[in-house]
């Protein structure tokens, strides 16, 4: 008997905070959902942060619930580690090709044991920490990763078939391949997430270059309690730094980069993690160099208030260039947009660049599913004052970061959108008027 | 894990290696630096607990070098966090497991 195609009420692609929160929405109206994540666990850039502003609640904690709400909800099927690699319309309905990478793993067999990746004895820096910590060649994703599957990079394995020996189900499949399957569905979400600006797209900042020059996902970690170091550590020699600079704008607002749009997360996130800093190392000196705070939420304002009254110091400057001295402290030249404005170099001992937001969204996505982007890349909203998770294909919605830079509050408001909008959608096709 | 399961593991990798051809040389001698890494990071801790820039020195890496490598052997619970010492914490090697 052929395999009859796999058919669900909505698409869900991405399963960040926006998909997950898209996809529960639409699970508990009774609509069969399929999530589709393309990295091998569920949960988004959200599950890597240490604390969100300006609750400051613990992002794990209030991440993980959610995780496991969409993992074992009845409505909701979850494809981790698989891709979208094409999508249309046949007879109203989207016909979507999936493709499943191979873990190397049988799914069905492995029990997240990690007798596997004790075994391993490759070393390799590990994506999850952004290269501050290292993981084996097959691993676990994260200590909560959903689904708990290990993983075995290729690229990094020597077949040795240690970790197959130490396997108790006999799970490891060095032959597995990448498999294409196909579903449909009656309507989509996009919640394909965003990017960030390389670190060395201003190389004169020295990022990527000079080893205490941070990404600000890095600076999650080094704030997380389960991150790399367990610590705040400067990378170069393990040292407690006692001098931290937010370099403000460092990939955003910025014409030489292509980003001339405020990535809206920045000054929040500047302002969450020097607070926590704060906390970790209370004799440390914490200095963000800003253009202009744009602090416009709820409850914004007042946190950047309360992060000066801790003692932070918000220095209006534009930099000009990191370098770092002998000791590879990073030194800052910059030009106060207050008092004199002279020149003048300023030795940290960590700066953190506050990179910008860049489109997510695959851009082939254009090319299969007519979803048009805008000018700056994110995919367009054409309908944005009164409908702004309608894409310019209808049946289509977008939600979270896939349609310009938002932070976590909103883009879960828009991923509530999106998921109304769908079942409308549906609703007007059950009665033939799409 | 069985005679049968091994043998079948054993096939499994022929054919693996046969079908990605043999494992990069630059892998296969980077696992083995590693090795010698990991051995010369492990007997430095044996005298004692030691600071990044110690167990540096101790162990002939860049302190950076030495830091992560402190970071994987704490996450695979082979090393532990000391004491403080001024502005550095020190790593001392856990009981090896039975």
């Amino acid at each position: 008997m052929a395999n009859a195609t796999l058919s669900y009420d909505v698409l869900v692609v991405g399963a960040g905070i926006a998909g997950l929160q898209a996809s529960l929405d639409l699970a508990d109206q009774g609509r069969k959902v399929l999530l589709v994540e393309k990295q091998p666990s569920i949960g988004g850039r959200m599950i890597n942060l240490s604390k969100v502003f300006p609750t400051l609640d613990c992002a794990s904690c209030i991440t993980t619930p959610r995780m496991a709400s969409v993992a074992h909800h009845p409505n909701i099927d979850t494809r981790t580690f698989a891709e979208l690699k094409g999508l249309r319309r046949e007879d109203g309905r989207f016909r979507a090709t999936l493709r499943q990478k191979a873990r190397f793993v049988d799914g069905a067999r492995c029990i997240g044991c990690r007798s596997c990746e004790e075994a391993c004895p490759v070393l390799v820096p590990d994506e999850y920490e952004h290269g501050l910590g290292a993981r084996k060649a097959i691993r676990i994703p994260f200590t909560n990763a959903i689904p708990q599957l290990a993983l075995l990079d290729m690229d990094h394995c020597t077949l040795c078939g240690l970790c197959a020996r130490a396997c108790p189900t006999d799970c490891i499949d060095f032959l597995q391949k990448d498999a294409d399957t196909e579903v449909e569905a009656g309507a989509v979400i996009l919640a394909t997430g965003h990017e960030l600006t390389r670190m060395d797209a201003k190389p004169h900042y020295g990022g990527a270059r000079l080893p205490n020059v941070l990404s600000p996902m890095q600076a999650e970690r080094l704030l997380a309690p389960h991150g790399a170091y367990g610590r705040v550590l400067r990378p170069s020699d393990g040292r407690i730094p006692d001098s931290i600079a937010y370099v403000q704008c460092a990939g955003s607002r910025d014409r030489s980069l292509g980003v001339p749009y405020c990535s809206r997360v920045c000054c929040m996130f500047a302002a969450k993690q020097a607070m926590l800093l704060s906390g970790s190392l209370p004799t440390a000196d914490i200095t963000i160099y800003y253009m202009d705070i744009r602090a416009f939420g709820k409850g914004y304002e007042q946190f950047v208030a309360n992060a000066r009254a801790m003692g932070i110091h918000f220095v209006k400057a534009k930099v000009a260039r990191v370098t770092e001295d002998a000791d590879h402290n990073p030194v800052v030249r910059l030009e106060r947009q207050e008092d004199r404005g002279l020149p003048e170099e300023v030795t940290h001992d960590l700066v953190v660049l506050s990179l910008g937001m860049l489109p997510g969204a695959d851009p082939v996505l254009e090319d299969f599913a007519g979803v048009r982007a805008a000018p700056d890349g994110f995919l367009e909203s054409p309908q944005a004052p009164l409908a702004p998770a309608r894409t310019s294909q209808p049946g289509v919605f977008a939600a979270g970061t896939a349609t310009g830079p938002k932070d976590i509050v909103d883009s879960i408001t828009e991923a509530g959108s999106a998921a109304m909008e769908a079942v409308g959608f549906l609703r007007r096709l059950g009665e033939g008027r799409p | 894990m069985t005679e049968k399961n091994f043998n079948a593991v054993r096939e499994q990798l022929k054919l693996a290696k046969e079908r990605r051809g043999p494992a990069p040389a630059g892998l296969v001698e980077e696992v083995k630096e590693q090795a010698r890494t990991q051995k010369a990071v492990l007997e430095a801790l044996d005298k004692g607990p030691l600071t990044v820039p110690e167990l540096a020195a101790a162990a002939g890496l860049s302190p950076r070098k030495a830091l992560w490598w402190v970071t994987a052997l704490r996450k695979y619970g082979r090393v532990a966090e000391g004491p403080k010492r001024g502005a550095y914490l020190s790593y001392a090697k856990n009981a090896e497991k039975p």
